[in-house]
Formats: C-alpha cells, sequence, structure tokens
C-alpha cells in the first residue's frame, strides 16, 4: 500500500479524457496520471506518486520548516554530546563543537 | 532524489534516536502498520536502533499477506486459462495459494505478467482484444483510486475484455479488531502515510478518543519513522492519545478528495476475509453493482472457490503481533522464504520473513561473542 | 539493410546484402543455405585462421599448464537494449568469468540456436556487436556452431560462449581465498545493467538515462596481477542477482562474514531512483561490467589506484571488509548506524506495491 515515490512534473497533458503527466524522479521519467491532483498541479511542482498515480502534492514549504526543525535537533545534539565528553574527560576538547 | 534522499541523513537519524531515548521513561509498545514501514524499519534496522525504548510490533500492513487464501486461489485459477492474460503487482506472484503459486502457474503455461500501475493492464485489454485480461486489483486504500481509475476507464471506453479480481482491504477496521483483542498489548500506532494520504485521518480520531491510544500518521523513510516514534512516546509519556501528523510533506486532515469521490463511485465497503485474522466486518471494498460487469469473480464464476488455512501456519497470531516469527515451531525449518507455508514468510516485509533474515545474524554474532 | 548502411555502423563490414531477411529452418539444416549463412554473416566478422580452417574442431596454441574454462548461455530480453545486445553480452560476459580466475583470456566459441523468423539484419547486429567486442579485447573467436528452431521455441536468439584462459601459477584468485582482514573493492557504480534491461519490459517501461555497463573487465584484472598480484584473494564479476548473490557465494564458500557500509556503495542516482519506484534494493540488480575484489586490507589502497587506473574502473572504491563474526553471512551497516543481513534471494526480485 505503500510505495510512493515524490518525483518533479514536468509535463501535463490534458487533452484525452484523462489528465496524464510526465514525472521525473531524480533521473527516471515515467508517465503518471494526474487526474487526482488536476486542479493543484503546474509543471514544476512535486507529487507523490504510487502505481502510475499521483496521490498528493508535495507540501514543499510545510516540509522545508520541519526539515529545519529535524536539522537544528540533531545540530543541538552533537553540542550536549560534547560538553558530556568534556565534562568525563581529563583534558578539555580539543575540537571547536560548531 | 529531493524530498527522499535528505530523509535518510545518518546524523539527523542518530539525533533523534537519541531524542527517543532521552525521553522514554520505560519501554513502550508500538505499532507501525504499513507493510512499507515495516520494510524500512527493518532494512535500516530502526527497532535495533530505539530499542531499549521501544518495542516494534509489525502490523498486518502488508495486503499481500493478509489477500485470503481462497482468493489467492481464485487467480491461479484464472491464470490457468488458456484465454486469459492474468496481470499483478509483483508482490503477488510469489504468494502461495492452497496448491502452488502464480509463479508456478507461468511455469505450466499460464499468461501471467507483472505491471507497474494498473493502466498497464487496461492497455494490455487494449492491445489484445482476443483474450480476457483480468488484473489482481489488491492493495489498502493507497492503491484504491488508482484500481478505480481502470474499472471507470475500462467502462468509459468500453473495454470489454477487462475485469479486476478485488481483494482490497481497508485499515480502520483491522486496527479496531487489534485494539479489542484481549491480548493487545500496542500502547500506540503509525499509522500509514500514504493510506492517509488518500483518506485523511479523521477516522482515526474517534478511535484515539475510544482506545486511548496515540496515533501518529508517519511517511516511510528513516527519518519519518524515527520522527513518528519520537512524536508518539512523547504523547504516551505525556499520558496524551491524539492523532498527530509527521508527514505533512504529503498528508492533509481531509486527504485527497477527487481520489475518495471516484473510489467511492467505484467501490462499496463489504466485510472481507483476512488470511490469518478472520472475517472484519466492513473491512473490505467491492465493486458496486454498476460496475459488475468488471468483477472477474462474476464474470468467471470463481464463488465456488473456497480455501482452508493450512494448519501449522500461525500468520495469523504474527500479524496480531502475539506471536514473534522465531517463536512458530515451523519458523526456519518447514517455513522458509524459499518454502514458504504463509505469506509473512515471502513478502519482504512480511514478519517471519524479516525475522529470518535478522534474526540469523543476532543468533550468529552472539554466538561468536 | 543496404550495403551503405552497414558500411556507415563503425566497422568496416564487409557483410554482403542478404538474400534472405529473414532466417529460415533450412539455415541450420548443414546445407547450402547454413554455409552460406556462416560464409556470409559469421566468417567475415570473425576472420581469424582457426575458424577460417572450418573443420570440426579448432586447432589453436596455449602457453600455460593449466587453463581457464567457462562457458554461459545467453537468454537475455530484449535482445536489444540500450548499451549493447545478446552479442557483446555473450562476449563480454565469458571473458569475464575467465578473467576472474585470474586467467588471460585466449579464445572464444560461440554456438547460436536461432529463431525461424528472426530478422537478419538484427542478427547482423548481434553479430558485429559480438565480432568489436572479441576484437577489442583481442580474443579471437576460433569455434561456432548454429542451429535454427521452428518459430517459437527460442524467443530470437540463444547465445553460448565458452572461453579459455592461459592460468598464471602465481595469480589465482578463489572465493575460498577471503580472509578476515581482506577489504572487499567494487570496481565502479552498481546496478546499471539490471535497471537498463527493466526500463525496456514490457509493462514496466520508463525512460532512463542508464545503459547497460556491460564490458570487458580484463584490463582491469590485468593491472590488478601487475601491481598487487598475491593480495588479491578473491575476484568477482555480480552479474544474475547482483552484489549480495556473488557476496554471499563467496562468504559461504571461504565461511567467513562480510560487513557492508551503506554510505560507501557506489550508486548512480537514476539507479537509485529506478529501484525506489519499482521496490529493488540496487544491491540485487544485475552488473555486467563491474567486478568485486577481495584484497589484503594492508594493499586495498593500492588495488584500488590499479583499479581507477584504467576508464573503466573510475569509480572504484572500499565498499567493506571481511571478519571472523557471523561466518558466511553478509551483513549491511546502514546510514543510521543499523545493521541488516544480506541475504539470498529465493528468485529474482519483483516489482512492489508495498
Amino acid at each position: 500500500m505503500c510505495l510512493g515515490i515524490p518525483g518533479r512534473i514536468t509535463e501535463i497533458n490534458r487533452d484525452g479524457g484523462l489528465t496524464m503527466g510526465v514525472v521525473d524522479f531524480g533521473g527516471v521519467k515515467r508517465e503518471v496520471c494526474l487526474a487526482y491532483l488536476d486542479d493543484e498541479v503546474d509543471v514544476g511542482d512535486y507529487a507523490i506518486v504510487h502505481v502510475g498515480f499521483a496521490i498528493s502534492k508535495v507540501d514543499e514549504d510545510e516540509a522545508k520548516r520541519t526539515f529545519e526543525v529535524l536539522k537544528e535537533m540533531s545540530q543541538l545534539d552533537e553540542l550536549e554530546w560534547m560538553e558530556e565528553v568534556a565534562e568525563k574527560s581529563l583534558d578539555p576538547p580539543q575540537a571547536d563543537p560548531s | 532524489m529531493k524530498y527522499l534522499s535528505e530523509y535518510r541523513d545518518g546524523k539527523i537519524a542518530r539525533g533523534l534516536a537519541d531524542e527517543i531515548r532521552r525521553t522514554a521513561t520505560q519501554q513502550w509498545v508500538l505499532m507501525e502498520v504499513c507493510g512499507g514501514q515495516t520494510h524500512t524499519i527493518v532494512k535500516q534496522g530502526i527497532d535495533e536502533l530505539v530499542g531499549e525504548a521501544v518495542e516494534m510490533i509489525h502490523g498486518p500492513g502488508c495486503p499481500v499477506c493478509v489477500t485470503p487464501l481462497e482468493q489467492i486461489d481464485r487467480a491461479m485459477e484464472l491464470a490457468s486459462r488458456p484465454e486469459v492474460i492474468f496481470s499483478s503487482f509483483g508482490d503477488m506472484l510469489r504468494v502461495p495459494g492452497s496448491d502452488c503459486d502464480l509463479f508456478q502457474i507461468r511455469a505450466r503455461g499460464g499468461d501471467v505478467r507483472v505491471v507497474y500501475s494498473p493502466l498497464d493492464a487496461l492497455e494490455l485489454a487494449k492491445r489484445h482484444p482476443d483474450k480476457q485480461v483480468v488484473f489482481f486489483a489488491v492493495g489498502f486504500e493507497t492503491t484504491a483510486p488508482a484500481n478505480a481509475m481502470a474499472v471507470w476507464r475500462a467502462k468509459e471506453l468500453g473495454v470489454q475484455n477487462f475485469s479486476v479480481l478485488v481483494s482490497h482491504v481497508t485499515v480502520p477496521p483491522a486496527m479496531v479488531a487489534l485494539l479489542e483483542a484481549a491480548e493487545n498489548r500496542v500502547q500506540g500506532f503509525l499509522a500509514a502515510g500514504h493510506v492517509c494520504t488518500v483518506m485523511g485521518w479523521t477516522e482515526y480520531e474517534p478511535l484515539a478518543q475510544k482506545y486511548r491510544v496515540p496515533i501518529v500518521v508517519t511517511g516511510f523513510e528513516p527519518l519519518d519513522l524515527l520522527e513518528g516514534i519520537l512524536m508518539a512516546v512523547k504523547q504516551l509519556e505525556d499520558g496524551r492519545h491524539e492523532v498527530e501528523n509527521q508527514y505533512v510533506r504529503s498528508v492533509k486532515r481531509e486527504g485527497n478528495r477527487p481520489a475518495q469521490e471516484l473510489v467511492e463511485k467505484v467501490f462499496q465497503l463489504v466485510d472481507r476475509q483476512w488470511r490469518g485474522i478472520g472475517r472484519i466486518p466492513g473491512s473490505g471494498l467491492g465493486l458496486r453493482p454498476e460496475f459488475a460487469d468488471f468483477d472477474a469473480e462474476v464474470r468467471f464464476g470463481l464463488q465456488n472457490i473456497t480455501a482452508e488455512e493450512p494448519e501449522e501456519c500461525r500468520a495469523g497470531e504474527v500479524l496480531r503481533g502475539m506471536l514473534k516469527p522465531n517463536e512458530c515451531a515451523a519458523f526456519g525449518t518447514r517455513c522458509t522464504p524459499e518454502q514458504p507455508l504463509g505469506a509473512p514468510m515471502v513478502s519482504s516485509e512480511g514478519a517471519c520473513a524479516a525475522y529470518y533474515n535478522y534474526g540469523r545474524f543476532r543468533q550468529a554474532t552472539r554466538s561468536k561473542a | 539493410m543496404s550495403e551503405s548502411g552497414s558500411l556507415a555502423q563503425g566497422i568496416n563490414c564487409p557483410v554482403p546484402h542478404s538474400k534472405y531477411d529473414r532466417v529460415q529452418l533450412g539455415h541450420g539444416s548443414g546445407g547450402k543455405m547454413s554455409a552460406a549463412l556462416v560464409r556470409e554473416r559469421f566468417l567475415p566478422l570473425f576472420s581469424n585462421e582457426a575458424l577460417a580452417q572450418l573443420g570440426d574442431a579448432a586447432v589453436v596454441d596455449v602457453a600455460a599448464d593449466r587453463l581457464a574454462v567457462s562457458t554461459d548461455t545467453f537468454v537475455v530480453q530484449p535482445l536489444e537494449f540500450p548499451g549493447g545486445n545478446i552479442g557483446s553480452l555473450a562476449v563480454h560476459g565469458t571473458l569475464n568469468d575467465v578473467a576472474m580466475m585470474g586467467a588471460r583470456p585466449r579464445y572464444l566459441s560461440a554456438g547460436f540456436v536461432l529463431e525461424e523468423g528472426l530478422a537478419i539484419d538484427l542478427l547482423d547486429r548481434i553479430v558485429e556487436a559480438m565480432a568489436r567486442a572479441a576484437k577489442e579485447a583481442g580474443v579471437p573467436l576460433i569455434a561456432g556452431d548454429t542451429k535454427v528452431v521452428e518459430r517459437g521455441k527460442a524467443d530470437g536468439v540463444f547465445i553460448n560462449t565458452t572461453g579459455i584462459g592461459e592460468l598464471d601459477p602465481e595469480f589465482a584468485p578463489t572465493p575460498e581465498c577471503a580472509r578476515p582482514g581482506d577489504a572487499v573493492i567494487v570496481s565502479g557504480p552498481i546496478g546499471r545493467h539490471g535497471i537498463a534491461i527493466m526500463a525496456v519490459r514490457e509493462g514496466l517501461e520508463f525512460e532512463v538515462e542508464i545503459e547497460s555497463d556491460s564490458a570487458n573487465l580484463c584490463p582491469l584484472v590485468e593491472n590488478l596481477r601487475q601491481r598487487v598480484r598475491g593480495a588479491v584473494h578473491v575476484l568477482r564479476d555480480p552479474t544474475r542477482g547482483g552484489m549480495a548473490s556473488a557476496l554471499n557465494e563467496i562468504a559461504a564458500a571461504a565461511d567467513v562474514g562480510v560487513e557492508l557500509e551503506e554510505e560507501r556503495l557506489p550508486i548512480p542516482g537514476p539507479v537509485l531512483a529506478a529501484c525506489e519506484i519499482l521496490g529493488f534494493d540496487p544491491l540485487y540488480v544485475a552488473n555486467e561490467g563491474v567486478l568485486v575484489a577481495f584484497v589484503e586490507g594492508s594493499r586495498a589502497d593500492e588495488a584500488v589506484a590499479a583499479i581507477r587506473a584504467h576508464r573503466l574502473g573510475e569509480g572504484a572504491a572500499v565498499i567493506g571488509r571481511v571478519v571472523e563474526a557471523h561466518p558466511g553471512i553478509v551483513a549491511l551497516k546502514t546510514r543510521i548506524g543499523g545493521t541488516r543481513v544480506v541475504d539470498m534471494l529465493p528468485g529474482d526480485q519483483l516489482p512492489r506495491i508495498c
């Protein structure tokens, strides 16, 4: 139920009875049915594709925002870890924790 | 690959795992519903990474694993007919039926073809007007819009030689069945991100309330799963039980309305048999009467085919998270990936296959230590 | 196919215009049509003394006491694919198998089973590709055979090639020789051949900038032989079943464990993308122009440099090592620090939805 892969829409064809398009998945291109996102998408947008159908448009703003939070969290951990190491060891830490 | 590769960042992953360990004051029991999530967890060693804080139970989220035996047998019956081109997603080919599998039917002369999309099967039907093309329409709610469209288009275009063998199942009733079971140990769920991309998450809100379990809609990459686990653990530590969305880049609360609408036009809720679990009312999708012409069971008169599960296979208990695969007497001996007794040993994200690989490694490293 | 068309195809093609446009049963009967087929379509491209004799068997000299002999039959579909065809594959594949024993390939033979109805110009393209591959490798085709079967019995064409090579007693890598401490080195990016084939299969068509990597690996082996010699314990070309199958076979043969690091695997972007869409694991995808070498740990850097000295080995990298732990099992350390087992698959990988 699950294999949904993000790709960039490079072509949209609304002429036939069914809205179809071409999606580029990091170098692999395939024909995809865009009927379920018809009004929402333009060339250049990213979509999640499952068995040849686009099921959602990737919310790029939300993705960016939440990813930044994740990245910050991991950097914070690096700092805390360095402090722990500093406390435990006899010598002061050599490396710059930034 | 954008929106994929960055969610595999090792450093961020380790950071999340640390945060999970720091947040948990006891070991919690979580279930990820979807087979694709199980695949990532096992493939990336995530359950090993968070093991102290969380016990992950692999849920019945593999449509391959839960397709009832009689449906597999019906597939084989169809595939054996000389006038039929039987098309299917690749997952289904090695699943054992009562007698053999689709691969063996192919070896005996059946025309069995793997397709990537249901629309490919429709194309096959257009290209081979002298044959009957049957498509094995398996899946959860994620795949229903695709299968619905294939049937809808077949009717619109008048493609007479196309039909579908339906074996669709839906997630919420299965979760209810799990939660209602007396032996249930699951304290929180990672809901399937692509099922919810289509359906939204409104159906899960009453479940979270009634059964007092956190439900986090989660994606499929390592960072998605770790973040989802963290969110679930935080809820459990706080004593909350809400529906939260981790997979914000794809899922909205209302889901994909156009997809839901077409599914409703083509399919209706039916009772479905889940292999190894039993009959769950209202847990499946079947074709509406207006589309009966495209129903392979009707067209080929398959209703008389029924099947009995092999007794030794305890897939049901495994799928419900009540038995660990290596606790089954047949595990690794009479039941292996090469000669599986049940579906969870066939499918690469079936719990039994996952244990078969990983468990042997743990045993080997432990004995050398 | 016109004369000028064939002349324009890269090599100086002496093949005359065929009277027939398709292979017929008569071409395999041993009579005039068979002789004409051999004389017109095969001989001009493979010209060498041994073959020209057209005796029942070829007679050749060898300069070694011991020989490595490998045979393989090629049944790939489709017959032509981005980066090659069944002919070039058949030559490269067998040359590589001989080279993986550390032997220097000297001679090739080829047997063809042609399906009645096969287009002659397709046969010409296949044979030309074989000739080109053999010529580039400096290995003559000294014996051949052709049979024709009825329409429907051979999927176009099946080709068997056998290769004979001279063994070097001081350079004899075999799977059993893998030892704890060995570095596991791959000569280039993985997964290209399998994905190039998948992309043109019916039912799965997608557009991808990937070509089969089918190539003659002998120059890489020669570099290793010259610069690192005895420190090379195992050589293997990971064809069907991919890296995973090859490494499992070696681990089992030598009764050692192998540990790979996911971050070090060289996988081209489009291969990764195609694998994502189909639900494939790149470790199980076939390669036809890549080798795996198990080299004594202390000389790993030299070995990598030796491979990189040739353009086919540009992407060479150490991807793991041999360990004492978990003998017979190949384990992968994932990007996020977890570990999983890389097992043999019961059969082929199948595209999945789940």
